[in-house]
């Protein structure tokens, strides 16, 4: 690597170009312009990340179909409407998929159950052991989860893998609403510094 | 319930990860966003490591879905894209209070030279927020934009002012075909700079030209250079007055007087 990159880009060569996400930018504007072959690429590309994270929150495997599904025709559908300058292809893609499982869980989940739900959620530790894989980026994520504080990475997977909202994940872990955002900002902070110095 | 901004600012991160409880809260906090740059800068940061924990999450997809999908993309009519009258421009402006507003500056000049250079192509937005949010980030981009500088000033000592204002704005904006246009934009001296990246090659006998359309008059700044590389080399542009966009339409060979196209983007020039 050039020693005069900026930490700024060695942050995006470390994570969306390892991923190719400037092809999967130019794959998404010809998806936009109605090329199906270009929109089968990126299924191809997106499909495991798309389905993955929507499971890692659903869980059941019918419903995470459903909304993958759901996921990957809307990328079709609005392809036209993503907008490289405020985030690469691969970001836009599993933003919208991460929402949907959320939407499905917030849509689905009346009041009386809410507690019930997050109740069954598995402890985040395993959710650190289950992303223990030969996979470059489990790995990475893996390590960077293990370099924040406790609190922090419980924070990040109850919130992000398990679904919950940060009122939620703050009555999980039994702290403030005050100490849990801050914790989910921190510890963000700390993902972000670690993912991009590799 | 009541917010007090230093409460929406620290819900960037539970925003990032979908994690706010309702649709108000989530609407309230848009909002913020739409006024804090540093805060949206943030939240673009913390999407960039949901991403990363979505492919850790990756998981193999039922096969049957692929078909599935395929027929339904095959049968479902595609929006089209939004064509915006108003371009949404991005300040770079002074919200990150702990940083010197000098070193925003530098940054910014940076950013642009990189963007020009070709190191950077439609990422220049969040390049920008790293490298201000990243305090140890500018010695070395500071390094960088004074050699590139001194590289420019001998190019084209127009585009070394520009670049080298202490009061420069970066806007960027996607074109309607695809790719961004880039602006650096020194409103003390009503001149700007403008390059692209990534636009669409044209068939012979068309071209791009920019202008700046105003709400009196329409003027042409010119042909835009041939990409290399798919970036194009800077155009400066001189004599803004308030209300110009800086307008880009795909014209007959040679240019025209006035456009004869709709502009594939009109970006407002704050001036």
């Amino acid at each position: 690597m050039n020693p005069n990159d900026s930490d700024a880009s060695r942050f995006r060569s470390a994570t969306a170009d390892r991923r190719g996400e400037r092809d999967l930018d130019d794959l998404l504007v010809h998806v936009a312009r109605g090329d199906q072959g270009a929109f089968e690429t990126l299924y191809d590309r997106m499909v495991g990340p798309v389905y993955g994270v929507i499971r890692k929150v659903l869980r059941d495997p019918s419903q995470s179909e459903e909304v993958a599904q759901e996921v990957l025709l809307e990328v079709w559908r609005t392809a036209a409407r993503f907008d490289p300058a405020m985030g690469g292809a691969a970001t836009w893609v599993t933003t919208i998929a991460h929402r949907r499982a959320i939407d499905r869980i917030r849509s689905t989940t009346a009041a009386a159950d809410r507690e019930h739900r997050t109740a069954d959620v598995s402890p985040p530790h395993d959710e650190v052991a289950e992303a223990v894989e030969a996979s470059l980026d489990r790995e990475r994520v893996r390590r960077c989860l293990e370099g924040l504080t406790e609190v922090q990475r419980e924070s990040i997977t109850l919130a992000y893998y398990g679904g919950n909202s940060y009122r939620q994940v703050a009555e999980l872990l039994n702290v403030t609403l005050g100490a849990i955002k801050t914790r989910i900002r921190d510890g963000l902070i700390r993902m972000r510094d670690c993912l991009g110095v590799s | 319930m009541r917010f007090f901004r230093q409460d929406l600012h620290t819900l960037t991160g539970a925003y990032a990860l979908d994690a706010l409880d309702s649709a108000s809260e989530i609407s309230r906090f848009n909002r913020h966003l739409s006024r804090c740059q540093s805060c949206a800068s943030e939240v673009r940061g913390f999407r960039e490591v949901a991403t990363a924990m979505a492919f850790a999450a990756t998981a193999e997809a039922p096969a049957a879905m692929r078909e599935r999908v395929m027929t339904a993309a095959a049968r479902t009519r595609q929006l089209p894209p939004e064509i915006r009258t108003h371009a949404r421009p991005r300040r770079t402006g002074r919200s990150a209070p702990w940083i010197p507003w000098l070193s925003g500056a530098i940054a910014t000049a940076a950013i642009a030279v990189a963007v020009f250079f070709g190191f950077a192509q439609s990422h220049t937005q969040s390049e920008l927020n790293q490298a201000r949010s990243q305090n140890r980030a500018l010695a070395s981009a500071q390094a960088r934009v004074e050699a590139e500088l001194t590289q420019a000033k001998e190019h084209d000592q127009a585009l070394a002012q520009i670049l080298g204002a202490p009061h420069v704005t970066l806007l960027s904006h996607s074109t309607t075909k695809g790719g961004v246009a880039v602006v650096v934009l020194d409103a003390a001296t009503r001149k700007l700079v403008v390059a692209t990246s990534g636009l669409p090659a044209l068939p012979a006998g068309k071209v791009y030209q920019l202008w700046l359309i105003g709400p009196v008059k329409i003027v042409s700044v010119g042909l835009l250079p041939t990409a290399q590389a798919g970036v194009t080399t800077p155009v400066v542009a001189a004599g803004i007055v308030k209300g110009d966009k800086l307008g880009l339409t795909v014209e007959p060979a040679g240019g025209s007087k006035q456009p004869t196209t709709t502009p594939i983007v009109a970006l407002p020039l704050p001036v």
